[in-house]
């Protein structure tokens, strides 16, 4: 399964266009993190790909179905979309609510049958807050009710699971239960878009992560979009992106240092081209041929290029000098990561000595 | 008793259920002005017995039972409804101004002289009339939802009593006001086979709608989003459900009047011993309702020479038991 999003724009009625220009996929088992600060437009973002907002331009595909020819009831079984958790929650016991959950599978008319309740409390159970079966939501802390609301989602048995900002009003630990269950879903094949203003958390717990900053969209692996540069463009603050050794291993993690001041901010507008240097390895040249394709699609960003094959190493690398807005190149770049068999690099220029990224 | 899985009855919760309407119905037949024992029910039910008995029974007490059964399970199914549409609890049938709406027409049809049926059907077509200016005044690009409803609903409901008052002032002091005056009043005192050809249907096809939709009445409170990503078209379930309620409520004040307090008290009456779940909830409600519109009637027109107007007596009964209700859910609920 994989869900893509083309060339998607979003603008609310007589003002100028939120987001434009987002492309990227989900396959199963992926997570991606959608990071942003406040008034970005993740939420609208995850509604607007879902067609619950109407996409400006665009188009959102499931397996290459464009989801607009799909039913509601088709597509919400393949699809299931989890809240931020209200505190007013519906006055309904956990059971009765992750039921809701499956009415997408229950005749209009009908009301949940037997194995309906059994798949609700099989989904309780995995996410490990089956004794909670009986009690009312709105006895439930916050880190309970966010877990009832992906059980909710998950009732209706989805490959595509999207959560808006699952773990903001959790504290420490309920935060880490939650992110734990993504990464766990994704592990047992689901696909998992999930909204934060967290960049720890998206570099930690998602494969790739697309940073929406001032209506553009960079996507790629985690590691490339959440660095020191774009945490100080995106979120105004200076952090030291590194590893943090426990006795296994070393993880990733970001920490904010400080505040940057506004006024000396690199200012850039959204639509400011910037120069590229791109090397993309190949470890077999007969990718080669992929590669081209996707070069192809991108041709208007492509400036120069030269391929040589690195023989005793056994690989092929392709150099390209590509120009275009921070969007067009993390298309460009997301696209040819996601070949197998493709790895690559991409590094701005020219650097001067105050630019951020030097 | 915990409700089962599924949120549906106990078997055992049915019967009972099942139970209260049949035991008010029985009481009803025997008590009144004529008392009638038992034994003297199950004679004429057989043919048996005297002739009075048998055209008090048959001919005044059952079609008056049957009308209030049915308007107290309709107006308690139509204050389920309408709880569950605007998640409040203090939702009643004439939150979008339907009661309000169907009291015009009816004392409209009395201003016009017009018999019984030419009542009820004024009094229906107003009631769908109010419901449409509330839906209409809520609509538009401006609009915030259920809230603004709510706020066009309040507003369509004065305006409508302002026409009722207005009905009643150009009214003739001597016949037509009294009348006016004691039909809004509620009773079942009209209750004939005639009224109920024409007002039971609509009340009927409302709860049979309601009843079919009923898991789906707890879809309700969910926001759009939520309700969309479960595979369900929110605005349609409302429309079925505001179309639903409206018929009963229009229906119910075309043949008796406003019955207030039943919509409020009889859903939380049943909320508090089975639970939000729609799937016990909005049966108890329909049994609950019926049962207890039908012992108020009985005494309505027992306690004294004079029959008392049914509203009079809910409201009498009803404020005390909500607040009774109302404490004990606070302190059972930890003040939710």
């Amino acid at each position: 399964m994989i869900l893509r999003v083309e060339n998607a724009a979003f603008a609310y009625r007589g003002q100028k266009p939120l987001f434009q220009n987002v492309s990227f996929s989900v396959a199963s088992g992926e997570v991606l993190a959608v990071l942003g600060p406040n008034g970005a437009g993740k939420t609208t973002l995850l509604r607007a790909m879902t067609g619950m907002l109407p996409l400006a331009e665009g188009r959102t595909t499931l397996d290459g179905r464009d989801i607009r020819t799909m039913s509601a009831r088709a597509l919400w079984q393949r699809i299931a979309y989890v809240p931020q958790a209200r505190t007013a929650a519906a006055p309904f016991t956990v059971l009765e609510s992750v039921l809701l959950g499956r009415s997408g599978r229950i005749p209009l008319f009908g009301a949940p049958a037997a194995a309906d309740v059994a798949a609700a409390e099989a989904t309780l159970d995995s996410l490990g807050i089956g004794p909670l079966r009986d009690k009312r939501c709105r006895e439930l802390s916050g880190g309970e009710m966010q877990m009832v609301l992906i059980a909710r989602a998950l009732a209706a048995d989805p490959a595509v699971l999207i959560l808006d900002e699952p773990e903001s009003n959790l504290d420490f630990r309920n935060q880490l239960l939650v992110l734990d269950t993504v990464s766990r879903l994704a592990r047992e094949g689901v696909a998992c878009i999930f909204n934060t203003h967290y960049p720890d958390h998206a570099l930690r717990r998602a494969d790739r992560a697309l940073l929406l900053h001032h209506g553009e969209a960079a996507v790629g692996p985690a590691a490339e979009i959440v660095t020191e540069a774009a945490i100080a463009r995106a979120f105004g603050v200076r952090a030291a992106v590194g590893g943090i050794e426990t006795a296994e291993t070393t993880v990733p993690g970001v920490v904010a240092l400080s505040v940057l001041d506004p006024s000396k901010a690199p200012s850039e507008a959204p639509d400011a081209r910037v120069l590229a240097a791109v090397a993309v390895i190949l470890t077999d040249a007969a990718d080669a041929a992929a590669v081209n394709a996707v070069l192809h699609a991108h041709r208007g960003q492509i400036r120069g290029r030269m391929g040589l094959p690195v023989r005793e190493y056994g690989l092929s690398v392709i150099h390209l000098t590509a120009d275009g807005t921070r969007a067009e190149l993390g298309a460009l770049t997301d696209a040819l990561s996601r070949l197998p068999g493709v790895r690559v690099k991409a590094a701005r220029m020219p650097l001067s000595p105050d630019d951020p990224e030097a | 008793m915990k409700p089962a899985g599924r949120g549906t009855l106990t078997a055992g919760a049915r019967a009972a259920l099942w139970a209260l309407p049949l035991a008010a119905a029985l009481a009803a037949f025997c008590i009144g002005r004529i008392a009638v024992s038992p034994a003297q029910l199950f004679a004429a039910l057989r043919g048996e017995g005297e002739t009075v008995v048998a055209i008090t029974l048959f001919r005044l007490r059952l079609p008056r039972i049957l009308l209030s059964l049915l308007v107290g399970a309709g107006l308690a199914a139509a204050g389920v409804a309408f709880q569950a549409l605007f998640a409040n609890p203090l939702a009643t049938p004439d939150t979008l101004g339907v009661a309000s709406g169907a009291s015009f027409g009816a004392a409209l049809g009395i201003l016009l002289r017009f018999g019984m049926t030419g009542i009820q059907l004024t009094a229906l077509t107003m009631g769908a009339a109010a419901v449409a200016l509330t839906w209409l005044g809520a609509a538009g690009r401006r609009a915030r939802g259920l809230s603004s409803v709510v706020l066009s609903g309040i507003m369509i409901g004065s305006l409508f009593t302002a026409l009722v008052s207005f009905v009643k002032y150009t009214a003739d002091a001597e016949s037509q006001l009294p009348a006016i005056t004691y039909f809004l009043m509620g009773s079942m005192q009209s209750a004939s086979w005639r009224t109920l050809a024409f007002g039971a249907p609509p009340v009927l096809a409302g709860c049979a709608v309601l009843w079919a939709l009923r898991w789906r009445l707890n879809l309700l409170p969910l926001t759009e989003d939520e309700a969309r990503a479960a595979g369900v078209n929110l605005m349609q379930l409302r429309a079925a459900v505001v179309a639903a309620a409206t018929l009963i409520t229009a229906s119910c004040v075309s043949m008796c009047g406003q019955v207030g307090w039943v919509g409020l008290l009889v859903p939380h009456l049943c909320r508090l011993r089975f639970g939000e779940n729609h799937l016990s909830l909005l049966p108890a409600s329909l049994c609950v309702g019926a049962a207890f519109l039908t012992l108020v009637d009985t005494a309505a027109r027992s306690i004294s020479a004079a029959e008392i107007p049914i509203s009079i007596l809910t409201a009498l009964a009803g404020a005390p038991l909500f607040i009774l209700l109302m404490r004990r859910t606070a302190l059972e609920g930890g003040a939710s």
